[in-house]
């Protein structure tokens, strides 16, 4: 983390709010793709960005190291992702399952089987891979964001697409 | 290559992300040459990857996005208003937040203050000095005649400087040091300073000035100045001679002069001198050399203000007593009325005459100095006579207290008085008498030997004290007499039971038959002249039997009951204690000794508290206290920590309530 990032954090945190609006320019796109990892819907997780920014600003004084201020954003938007991904199941469950039958119909039966495949992936390793296939986001800036270490994050993410293709090995196979 | 095979997932997945460094990229394609296995999933991966990448970037946030972020959340949390928002920025600042805390703290301590009363600001010593030198601009010129000469001798060099030099002098002795320096320097360089005119202007005015204070000052200023001045002197009458010779110098006159002889021979007096207050710092001076100076004080009382009012009051009144004598005058109006201007004349004119005279007494006072002189000879403190006052004291052991008492009652005579006789006699029964008597000298030592007679003599006492008439006794008085007083004698009776024992004995002795040797002990004693005081028998459950028995004997018969105590049995543990009672006369062969004496049963006496049980036992028991006690602080430690944990404990759920509620807003 350069010392102007660091700046910016540490004046966000002290309460500058042009400081904060320029981390919700450029860290919202990545709170999107974790909550969208947990939600898998457009806009609930728009939702889940805009609660954990709110949040986030009035909540900023908890922060006391600067450098952590990324990787506590992301805490953040998993657990609102989370909460509401709780409420939607605890709510109306057949209301949402009906969609994603609409759409089992609609699209390709490779697509449905990578969306079933995503789904059950662990949380964290879902927010990795779409923090690297939704914003092609390098090793470096996912381990800032998630707050993890270079080995611990190729793990999950060789983990994660290992499961995958075994998951959808057939369908692979039919690719090629 | 174990590890890339291990990890080929790893390797895989950070080799299509870009995330291997060259060495990790060549070991990984080396190892993908030599297994099948990890070529298969190689491919498998990159099919995936790419699948992946064209699905979920299809998925990914529009354009749009950030912009709608923002706009929401500017939307949710609108900005603060100007003036919130300047008081919120100066928060950020942690000197501004320490400040802040600080202020409160200390606000918080004021507050306590303010609550117990205590002082709440005390100014500071260096203004307090100031303040108190402003305040008085104008004291007393005189009032310092002896003061290093330079300061403050008249009102305009007072007035006019007076902050300046109050300012320049050092605070306080107190003040620290440094301080003190930098005053010390600045008051030098005042004064060595003769550049500026206004100092060489000061000095000149002060070289001028003669030590008396200059007339033009006083003369509209009242001040009364007196002296007080005490001095020893060789001779009182050449005192007073020199000290008129004095006053007739300085113009002025002894107003009144007393004198008084001591016992000793030796005169004390007084003089009050009257002389003109210009003169009186020299006419001191000049007493100062008739002897030894004891104490001098110097005072003026400054009656400015009241004699001027009281002038003022005068003038009023009079004019008041003219318009009343012109009221008479005209001779209109009631009788009755008359009368009573008549009456209100008489008291103005008391008025007048009043204040008159108490202006004419301060002129009188002012226009003259009061210089009170005491004079007392040398060796004023020589006694003119002793006085040897002897006191005695005697206890006396008899066996019949009444007849002693009345037998020195018999006693009396022209030279010898019963000053207090008392005979008490005590709840259970005991007698005991305590008489003084007063001696004419002559007949003392006869009187008191026969009164020493009457019984045991115990703790005979005499003490002697000189007594000084007219002066203290500490000093030597070669020419004074010394006289015998009458000797006083406390005499104290009692019964020779109650006398406590010179000697005090205990033993035991073993016996086979407890009951039967004791009786013998009682005949044995009763033979030398003792008597049994006490004696009890026992014998508990298991057959131990012992007797205690306590004889009284005089001295005298002492060892030869000793031993005939041996024909007894077997004589143990025999331990003999004494009292030396100093400093007292005792006629020891006469003198009581106690004997106690157990008598017991071969083997009865087995303590219980001895053996392993029995330690055991104590030991235990002591442990057990020890945990009570333990448990005990442990409670109080407790009853005191309590409160303050529960006060914590609210704090800390009172603050978790609070962040809990902010959370939980949206």
């Amino acid at each position: 983390m350069d010392a102007s990032e660091r700046e910016q954090y540490q004046a966000a945190i002290h309460g500058d709010r042009e400081a904060f609006e320029m981390i919700i320019r450029t860290h919202s796109r990545t709170l999107f793709a974790i909550a969208y990892g947990v939600l898998r819907n457009r806009e609930e997780a728009e939702d889940a960005v805009q609660d954990s920014l709110v949040k986030a600003w009035k909540t900023r004084w908890r922060v006391r190291d600067p450098e952590k201020f990324p990787a506590w954003l992301a805490t953040i938007a998993r657990h609102r992702a989370h909460d509401i991904f709780r409420k939607r199941r605890t709510a109306s469950l057949e209301e949402v399952i009906e969609p994603s039958l609409v759409t089992q119909t609609d699209d390709s039966d490779l697509d449905q089987k990578l969306h079933s495949a995503l789904a059950g992936l662990p949380e964290l390793h879902r927010a990795a891979l779409t923090l690297r296939y939704f914003e092609e986001m390098d090793y470096r800036s996912i381990e800032n964001t998630l707050g993890l270490t270079n080995g611990a994050l190729r793990g999950i993410l060789g983990r994660a697409l290992a499961t995958m293709r075994k998951q959808l090995r057939p369908a692979l196979a039919s690719m090629d | 290559m174990a590890t890339v095979h291990n990890e080929i997932d790893n390797w895989l997945a950070a080799d299509l992300h870009g995330d291997l460094s060259d060495a990790e990229r060549s070991a990984l394609h080396a190892h993908l040459l030599d297994c099948a296995a990890c070529r298969k999933a190689h491919q498998e991966t990159k099919t995936m990857n790419k699948i992946l990448e064209e699905t979920l970037a299809q998925e990914k946030a529009d354009a749009a996005f950030e912009q709608r972020m923002l706009a929401r959340f500017r939307n949710r949390v609108p900005e603060r208003s100007g003036l919130l928002k300047l008081l919120a920025v100066p928060t950020r600042f942690r000197p501004l937040q320490i400040a802040a805390v600080a202020a409160l703290l200390l606000g918080l301590v004021q507050v306590g203050r303010m609550i117990t009363g205590e002082n709440v600001a005390r100014p500071r010593v260096p203004e307090r000095y100031a303040d108190l030198q402003v305040a008085s601009p104008l004291p007393p010129p005189a009032s310092q005649p002896i003061e290093s000469g330079a300061l403050s001798k008249s009102d305009q060099l007072v007035s006019g400087l007076s902050q300046d030099v109050a300012l320049r002098k050092p605070p306080s002795p107190a003040s620290p040091p440094g301080i003190r320096a930098e005053f010390a320097e600045e008051r030098a360089a005042t004064k060595m300073a003769p550049a500026s005119p206004e100092n060489l202007v000061r000095v000149d005015e002060v070289a001028a000035k003669p030590a008396e204070t200059p007339a033009s000052d006083v003369a509209n200023r009242k001040l009364i100045r007196n002296a007080t001045v005490q001095l020893e002197i060789g001779s009182f009458d050449d005192a007073v001679q020199k000290i008129t010779a004095f006053a007739n110098e300085e113009r002025g006159y002894i107003a009144t002069t007393s004198s008084e002889k001591q016992a000793n021979g030796k005169l004390r007096g007084e003089v009050i001198v009257k002389v003109l207050p210009e003169n009186l710092d020299r006419f001191l001076q000049k007493i100062h050399g008739l002897g030894e100076l004891k104490n001098q004080t110097l005072g003026t009382d400054d009656v400015t203000k009241a004699y001027f009012d009281t002038d003022a009051r005068l003038k009023n009144a009079r004019v008041m007593e003219q318009r009343l004598i012109d009221m008479l005058k005209t001779k209109t109006g009631k009788v009755s009325d008359l009368l009573q201007v008549e009456k209100e004349l008489g008291r103005v004119r008391e008025e007048i005459e009043r204040m008159q005279g108490q202006l004419k007494y301060w002129d009188s006072q002012v226009q003259f100095a009061t210089v009170t002189i005491s004079l007392t000879e040398k060796d004023m403190e020589e006694p003119a006579a002793f006085l040897l006052k002897e006191r005695s004291q005697l206890a006396l052991y008899a066996p019949d207290v009444e007849k002693i008492y009345n037998d020195i009652k018999a006693l009396t005579s022209l030279k010898v008085q019963i000053t207090n006789a008392q005979l008490n006699r005590d709840y259970s029964g005991r007698v005991s008498a305590t008489m003084s008597v007063l001696i004419a000298p002559e007949e003392s030592e006869s009187v008191i030997s026969r009164v020493k007679d009457f019984g045991r003599v115990e703790n005979f006492q005499t003490q002697t004290e000189r007594i000084a008439q007219g002066g203290s006794p500490a000093v030597a008085g070669e020419n004074a007499k010394t006289k015998r007083d009458k000797v006083e004698l406390s005499v104290t009776i009692s019964r020779e039971e109650q006398e406590q024992a010179f000697q005090q004995t205990s033993l035991r002795i073993l016996t086979s038959s407890v009951d039967e040797k004791a009786k013998e002990l009682r005949a044995v004693a009763e033979k030398q002249g003792g008597r049994v005081r006490n004696s009890t028998f026992n014998r508990d459950p298991d057959g131990h039997a012992f007797a205690n028995v306590s004889l009284r004997v005089p001295m005298k018969n002492y060892p030869g009951l000793m031993k005939s105590l041996n024909t007894l049995g077997k004589v143990e543990n025999v331990s003999v204690q004494r009292q030396d009672r100093t400093g007292t006369q005792i006629d020891e062969a006469n003198a009581p000794a106690d004997i106690s004496i157990q008598i017991y049963s071969q083997g009865n006496i087995v303590s219980h508290e001895g053996g392993l049980f029995a330690t055991l036992r104590r030991t235990l028991a002591q442990s057990a206290e020890a945990i009570m006690w333990s448990l005990r602080m442990i409670g109080v430690a407790v009853a005191f920590l309590a409160p303050w944990v529960v006060a914590l404990i609210a704090i800390v759920w009172a603050t978790k309530r609070v962040i809990r509620a902010r959370r939980s807003k949206p």
